[in-house]
């Protein structure tokens, strides 16, 4: 028993770090899930050690185990979950949208630089979508400002 | 209907109406805005409470917000709020209903007409809170809601950019807002603006600071030199937010704060402060407003130029004439972006260079913009006139730097606002050939405000009427305004000021032309620009400096010290004498070993996920043999929910492909994974034996006592730590809310390269 739990929860961390170095978002994930695991046990056999007392409910005879390391595991569990959860969307989207699902790639997929600035003039704001083309940017007769940095992209909004 | 539950509904209501506004924008498009602009019939209703009781007691109402800290919305009517709310509410009535005509079939109305209601709200509550806390908390709410409004149309990137610009200056100015209002709470010694001890603030210590701050937020949000700078790139919002928050209300919360604190500045060193900067943005915004080509942009720099003006007369206490053209700008303001948004729509262009004689195609939205626009020129019998003749009596008392600017900056405006009418003189010239005069649900909403530009000139007393409203809330005297008072200095300068004006815009083209030579190559913009990219170039850098491998190396190099560490100290803390290992902790051991060599052998989604469940199934056993009944529990359900969540995303999951490391690395992360699982089996068995006392007894105890639950863990979470799970479950809240984005996201990504990835093995 001393030997057996520190080593299972040895095992659990051993296998998440390697699934969490993995190039595979889905290993990745798993890994983490794994970590969990690992991280809990480990938690509850640091706080209550491995000697078998009675569970913490006061309605049966004590001497109890320390309720403290279960009540800290508890909110563990459930905030993991939410991490895993949030985690496995996120990978469906970016593998969707990026069409991979290599955790570098991802990282360095273009979609994710900053973009070139495109700016708002404020001597010649854009046109109303429904109105049609930008038209000032053809030429200004009364030699206005020039028509700075106009985004092109007007039209994409029909 | 008891007057403080009207004051509460004026400002609730338009929160209401917002929640309503995209189910009804779906079912009726734009005629919603029609329906919706009912909300503002509460605050409209105000007007039924006017009367000579008002100004001895100011209407109120209280909510209890967070009652145990003092935060409560405490609303306050005094004339001056109440006026304002009049205007926020009939300009905002009449918006929505020009909505109605404005949006096209495309538009989202639901969205719009919800973001311009909570505006509404909140443009309500700010002017009409007596608590502090609250009204900083409108303040920053009509922030975000001329956020939201400026990048209404969210795809085009000068839209994003004008939206992320506004919302820097003016949060800005928030948080400016917010540090001043603590200031004030602590000096003033109350947290109703109404109770606030101005002796002791003045006295105190936070005076200067506090002031400052004040008016840094108040410079900010009515767009006051060096500021300015976000207001024209708000015109990217659809024309009816730039008619109602750019120019006839959100940009003059900042004269509404000044006029507010105003016995806070008076006759202090603040004073002349806000005098200067309200007449240098004055005459600044003018002179931009002149060399303007685009309607709009030449409207938002005017709007820019006459905010300055109203700022100049409250710093420098002459309430009467600042509130007197903070009426008339709001009005004839509010019809002139109307006017504007007409032109777009009939024409299809807003470039002065290439529109003129419109008047005989458009002869009643001439009719419409004629009174406004005179109006803003200063001319009589107009009510700008009224308002600047006032404004020249005060400023020739400031002495002849004051006048010289006042005088200028009017030349100017009044040579603009010749150019903006010129649209509708001289040979008719416009891109679309078919023009035609706008429609009734267009043009109506913009009769009430050009024909008030009209009779607050040849029928001053209806000026008078709200300027008599806000006298006893500001502390002036009511005075009847007149039109003519006579041959006096002002008049003199005013006649000089349209001689001059009407040269200049005869002159224009040769003074714009003189303008472009003396541009300098860097404006309030540029400086921005450089700012902001400059702040992005260091982030960047910096990430790049300290993150710049990848995320796996990352880590890496976090854990190679850690499994050092537990590879140095190996077995030495090898326990002395073991207990033998029972049958069902030998059970649960090999479940868990299986479970780990399948997770890292496994070669398909599904057998990953199903031996990553077995280990979480072997932890939910391993629970029960220790002990812990409610992980057990919690465990189980939240295996469970994990395989429900798995299998909802699983046919979207990308097929598990190996991107295998190199040789070199693989080994090195062999080693590293068992280093660590070393540290951890080390450190396990080195806590095995207590170093010190253990808190439990302390919950074992008082477990039942304090929180009356006999199962402990329990109590903790929802007692003794219930902080820390009220902290948690916001967690979970917001995955939940991003979960469901995600996949809301998903699912409207319906073409292209979507589609062709997704797996086919339904």
């Amino acid at each position: 028993m001393e030997l057996l739990l520190p080593f299972l929860a040895a095992v659990l961390i051993a296998t998440g770090v390697y699934l969490v170095l993995s190039k595979t978002m889905i290993r990745l994930i798993i890994g983490l899930s794994m970590l969990a695991y690992g991280a809990n046990l480990s938690i509850l056999l640091a706080g209550s050690g491995t000697e078998l007392a009675a569970p913490p409910l006061l309605t049966v005879e004590g001497p109890y185990v320390d309720p403290l390391p279960q009540a800290l595991i508890l909110t563990a569990i459930v905030i993991g979950f939410g991490t895993t959860a949030l985690l496995m969307v996120l990978a469906v989207r970016a593998y969707q949208a990026a069409g991979t699902d290599h955790v570098q790639e991802l990282l360095d997929h273009p979609d994710l630089l900053p973009p070139e600035g495109v700016y708002a003039d404020p001597e010649h704001p854009s046109v109303s979508p429904e109105i049609g083309p930008d038209t000032n940017n053809i030429n200004a007769d009364e030699g206005a400002a020039s028509n700075g940095a106009e985004s092109k992209a007007e039209e994409e909004k029909a | 209907m008891s007057a403080s539950f009207l004051l509460l509904a004026a400002v609730l209501t338009p929160f209401g109406a917002a929640i309503l506004a995209p189910f009804l924008g779906s079912s009726l498009k734009a005629r919603a805005g029609l329906l919706l602009a009912l909300a503002f019939a509460p605050a409209l209703a105000l007007l039924t409470q006017l009367g000579p009781a008002l100004a001895e007691e100011p209407l109120s109402a209280t909510l209890a917000w967070v009652p145990a800290i003092g935060l409560e919305i405490a609303l306050r009517a005094d004339g001056f709020s109440l006026m304002f709310a009049l205007i926020v509410a009939g300009i905002g009535f009449l918006v929505m209903a020009y909505a109605t005509a404005y949006l096209g079939a495309q538009e989202r109305h639901g969205r719009f007409y919800s973001y311009l209601l909570i505006f509404g709200g909140a443009m309500l509550g700010l002017v009409l809170a007596d608590n502090l806390i609250a009204l900083f908390a409108f303040w920053e709410l009509t922030s975000i809601s001329s956020f939201l409004l400026i990048g209404f149309w969210d795809s085009r990137k000068a839209s994003q950019d004008g939206a992320v610009k506004a919302l820097l200056v003016t949060a800005f100015g928030g948080l400016a807002l917010l540090v001043a209002v603590i200031l004030l709470i602590l000096a003033g010694g109350s947290t109703q603006l109404s109770l606030l001890d101005i002796e002791s603030i003045r006295q105190s210590a936070y005076f200067i600071p506090a002031v400052t701050l004040l008016l840094l937020a108040a410079f900010s949000k009515s767009a006051q030199l060096p500021f300015h700078l976000w207001l024209p790139t708000a015109m990217e919002a659809p024309t009816p937010v730039s008619a109602y928050l750019h120019s006839a209300t959100m940009v003059k919360a900042g004269l509404v704060l000044v006029a507010k604190f105003g016995w806070l500045f008076a006759d202090t060193a603040f004073a002349s402060i806000i005098l200067y900067v309200g007449l240098l943005t004055l005459f600044w915004g003018a002179y931009l407003a002149l060399r303007q080509q685009d309607l709009k942009a030449l409207l938002a720099y005017s709007t820019v130029s006459q905010l300055g003006l109203i700022m100049s007369l409250y710093g420098a206490g002459y309430p009467l004439a600042a509130t007197a053209h903070l009426l008339n700008q709001a009005t004839f303001k509010a019809a002139l972006f109307m006017v504007v948004g007409i032109i777009d729509h009939e024409t299809g262009s807003r470039n002065l260079s290439r529109l003129s004689g419109l008047w005989r195609k458009l002869p009643l939205t001439f009719a419409l913009a004629l009174p406004a626009a005179l109006s803003m020129a200063g001319l009589p019998p107009f009510g700008g006139f009224v308002s600047k003749e006032l404004f020249y009596e005060d400023m020739l008392y400031k002495g002849w730097l004051p006048i010289t600017l006042a005088v200028t900056g009017s030349i100017i405006t009044f040579a603009y606002s010749f150019k903006f009418l010129s649209v509708f003189f001289g040979p008719l010239r416009s891109e679309n050939p078919k023009v035609h005069e706008a429609s009734l649900s267009f043009w109506w909403p913009v009769l009430p405000l050009s024909l008030a530009a009209l009779l607050f000139g040849i029928y001053p007393l209806t000026l008078s009427w709200f300027t008599n409203l806000a006298a006893p809330g500001l502390g002036f005297e009511a005075e009847p305004l007149k039109l003519y008072k006579g041959l006096n200095l002002a008049l003199i300068l005013s006649v000089l000021t349209w001689v001059l004006g009407l040269a200049l815009y005869l002159l224009r083209t040769r003074f714009i032309a003189w303008q472009q030579a003396l541009t300098p190559s860097w404006n309030a913009n540029t400086v921005f620009y450089a700012l902001s990219a400059g702040l992005e170039r260091l982030a960047q850098g910096l990430t790049k400096r300290t993150q710049g491998a990848s995320f796996a190396t990352h880590l890496r190099l976090i854990w190679l010290p850690f499994a050092l560490a537990g590879l140095a100290v190996g077995g030495w803390f090898l326990p002395a004498k073991l207990t033998p290992v029972s049958l069902s902790f030998a059970v649960a051991a090999l479940m868990i070993l299986a479970g780990s060599l399948g997770v890292l052998l496994a070669r398909s989604r599904l057998s990953a996920l199903l031996f990553m469940g077995l280990a979480g199934f072997s932890s939910v056993l391993l629970f029960v043999l220790l002990r812990a009944p409610d992980l057990a529990l919690t465990q189980l359900l939240i295996e469970a929910v994990t395989v429900i969540l798995f299998l909802s995303v699983f046919r979207y999951l990308p097929v598990l492909k190996r991107h295998h490391r190199r040789r070199s690395v693989a080994i090195f992360d062999i080693i590293l994974s068992l280093g660590v699982g070393t540290t951890v089996f080390a450190a396990l068995l080195a806590v095995q034996t207590p170093i010190g006392e253990r808190i439990k007894d302390y919950f074992l105890e008082f477990s039942e006592e304090l929180a009356g639950g006999s199962n402990v863990v329990n109590v903790i979470l929802v007692d003794f730590r219930g902080y820390d799970t009220m902290g948690e479950i916001t967690v979970l809240a917001l995955v939940g809310f991003s979960v469901y984005a995600l996949l809301r996201l998903r699912a409207r990504a319906s073409s292209g390269k979507i589609e062709e990835e997704r797996p086919d093995d339904d």
